[in-house]
């Protein structure tokens, strides 16, 4: 491994940590702040043990000796991103929007095919994709709505 | 004898249905790669809430015994372990499979399953009781010493790095802080509309343990996954069993260790597995045929990795410390229905803590009816494509996170929890150690209030939580599992080069 690619990797072991630090001082500043401290006690606790914790994983990282954890390679984060751009449209946008079946169906289908290997040109490929969304869709429909009756929100559909 | 008499409720015909549902789906969800036992319990929980706590409780004992035999189905016929209690099943039963023995190796891999978890949930019947009736004496400050040896035993033992595992334990104690004070009703930590009332377990569990399994399906990109399974020829089911009961000093071996492993908090199935195997290839006259299609490799792993079962639910029960990251979510699944594991458990909630037991007990032997009949069926489970059962769960963890409590802030922490646990995994970051820190949490903090009124009324804090034989005892325990997983650590790192990020 070359030295850029070592630092490279002690960069990245910092990042993580670096972030517990950052909320174990904000738990520490919202805890110690307060007019009264009886219902941060608790906090004040975890908060301390954070920053220690987190001190002790950032030395140890900027030293090279956090070898657990492969990372997040470019290739990798390219891969998933639109699985994960497919999660938070499907829960911040297309379920309260559309409505918690029509959502969960459309992002269903999404991600599915996004990551079907079979061609997307195929007619076949797609009768299938809809085919099980809708097979799918319908036991949860099932499940949640006739047997265990829970109340979703709608939107402009079901 | 006290558990002969809750067999009642056991069998019902719901009770019965449930358990029969519980079986088949565990055997199913435990054979399909991907899919761990840890994460099928989390996802069945939200059903569970529709359901009296006896049912509740069954359906989840059923799955979490199920999903770990389970797993030995795609161990033995794709040589890919359901679940890491697999992988030393795969050794010998894939290598049987080859040979044009995989009805065998299932059948044999089923009858140990059930050997291991009924001598598994007899230890856990006999234990139990003996030890919550010492337990009873236990105070605010042993409790507060339980909740954090609770927290530091998983964020050792289960982390492949003991500073992550308890900075992991302390996010999670901090996450159960968010929303409103218990006692006073104060508002702590409310950064967001969504986080108002706190971040409810059952959307931390789901979140921390589903979503980044569905991201880890997707990491392959469009990849045509083929898998190879071998054909499975019909077996006699006598001939098996004869098989299996003179494979005596194997069963023996895996059950001995099964039962040590599962009793050890945070240790698991993976090295219970592992652990037998091994010893029973030392004492075995055909050793060297191991890892070639030795039945006695199958039995050893198997009944080792379901005796450990029982037994992880044992400091469940009575301490509340959960043993494994399943009996973990089993924890948060006896929480929601207002179930407290502990020293009380057997004197306020005798009824549910028996009849779950027994349902256990019952469990195994629908497990090895189901599981030698099924095992084909679950071979063609097990090529589900990766998009489908990845889109699957997701829609399914939206749901189950919903419908708790019909709140949509739920589902959005859910998927908060689980997209940052995801990139904190891929840095050494392990789940159950959050997932204790904020089921454990409250329990903690309780605690330590109540133990600070107490000591101000007394000798002072450090005179009521650092001093007394007990809580003396339950400070050791947590110091000597860090140190014992530091010490480990270090002999580990002195094996590898010193790099910046590696696998």
């Amino acid at each position: 491994m070359s030295q850029q690619e070592q630092v490279a990797g002690r960069l990245q072991q910092s990042l993580p940590v670096l972030a517990t630090l950052a909320l174990g001082l904000w738990i520490a500043y919202a805890s110690f702040s307060v007019d009264d401290p009886q219902p941060y006690l608790f906090p004040q606790l975890i908060s301390v043990a954070m920053i220690l914790l987190s001190v002790s994983a950032l030395v140890r990282a900027i030293r090279g000796a956090n070898r657990t954890g492969v990372g997040i390679p470019l290739d990798l984060l390219l891969r998933i991103a639109p699985g994960i751009a497919v999660m938070l449209a499907y829960v911040l946008v297309l379920a309260p929007q559309l409505g918690f079946y029509t959502g969960s169906a459309v992002g269903f289908l999404t991600l599915y095919s996004l990551y079907d290997p079979k061609p997307h040109l195929s007619i076949r490929t797609w009768a299938m994709r809809i085919a099980v969304t809708v097979g799918f869709m319908l036991v949860i429909y099932l499940v949640f709505a006739l047997a265990l009756q829970v109340q979703t929100p709608r939107g402009l559909f079901l | 004898m006290e558990f002969l008499q809750h067999f009642g409720p056991v069998f019902t015909l719901t009770s019965m249905a449930i358990l029969c549902g519980g079986t088949i789906g565990g055997l199913l969800l435990g054979a399909t790669p991907g899919l761990s036992p840890t994460m099928a319990v989390a996802l069945l929980i939200p059903f569970t809430f529709h359901m009296t706590p006896v049912h509740g409780l069954m359906l989840l004992g059923a799955a979490y015994t199920a999903t770990v035999a389970g797993g030995a189905i795609s161990a033995i016929l794709l040589k890919i372990p359901g679940a890491p209690a697999n992988i030393a099943t795969a050794l010998d039963g894939n290598a049987m499979a080859k040979k044009g023995e995989g009805a065998r190796a299932l059948q044999i891999c089923f009858i140990s399953s059930f050997i291991g978890g009924v001598i598994g949930i007899l230890v856990l019947i006999f234990l139990t009781p003996v030890l919550a009736q010492w337990a009873l004496g236990f105070g605010p400050s042993h409790m507060f010493w339980i909740a954090i040896l609770g927290v530091t035993i998983i964020g050792s033992l289960d982390s492949k790095s003991v500073v992550k595992g308890l900075l992991a334990g302390a996010v999670g104690l901090w996450i159960a802080m968010i929303g409103y004070d218990s006692i006073q009703g104060v508002e702590r930590f409310i950064f967001s509309e969504h986080l108002e009332g706190g971040v409810h377990i059952i959307a931390a569990l789901i979140g921390l343990f589903a979503i980044p399994q569905i991201i880890e399906m997707l990491e392959g990109g469009r990849i045509n996954r083929q898998y190879e399974i071998v054909k499975v020829q019909p077996h006699s089911i006598v001939a098996a069993f004869r098989e299996t009961l003179s494979k005596t000093r194997a069963a023996i071996i895996g059950s001995v260790v099964g039962v040590i492993v599962g009793l050890i908090p945070g240790a698991g199935g993976q090295i219970a597995g592992l652990v037998s195997y091994d010893q029973a290839r030392r004492f075995s006259p055909n050793g060297d045929k191991f890892g070639t299609g030795e039945s006695e490799g199958v039995v050893a792993a198997e009944t080792a990795n379901n005796a450990m079962v029982g037994p992880s639910l044992v400091p469940l029960l009575t301490l509340s410390v959960p043993g494994s990251p399943t009996a973990a979510v089993l924890l948060g699944g006896l929480l929601i229905h207002g179930i407290f594991p502990g020293p009380n458990l057997f004197e306020k909630h005798a009824d549910v803590a028996w009849a779950f037991i027994n349902s256990l007990l019952v469990g195994q032997f629908l497990m090895l009816v189901f599981g030698l009949y099924i095992a084909g069926l679950a071979a063609h489970v097990v090529r589900i494509p990766p998009p489908i059962l990845a889109s699957g769960i997701l829609v399914l963890s939206v749901f189950g996170a919903y419908s708790v409590q019909s709140s949509y802030s739920d589902v959005v922490v859910m998927l908060t929890l689980g997209l940052g646990m995801y990139f904190l995994s891929k840095y050494g970051f392990s789940p159950a150690p959050l997932v204790l820190g904020v089921i454990l949490g409250p329990i903690a903090e309780s605690n330590y209030v109540q133990g600070q009124i107490i000591a101000e009324a007394g000798d002072g804090m450090f005179a009521y939580f650092f001093t007394g034989a007990l809580n003396l005892f339950l400070i050791g325990l947590v110091v000597a599992s860090i140190v014992y997983s530091v010490i480990s650590e270090i002999r580990i790192r002195r094996l590898q080069p010193r790099v910046g990020v590696s696998s």
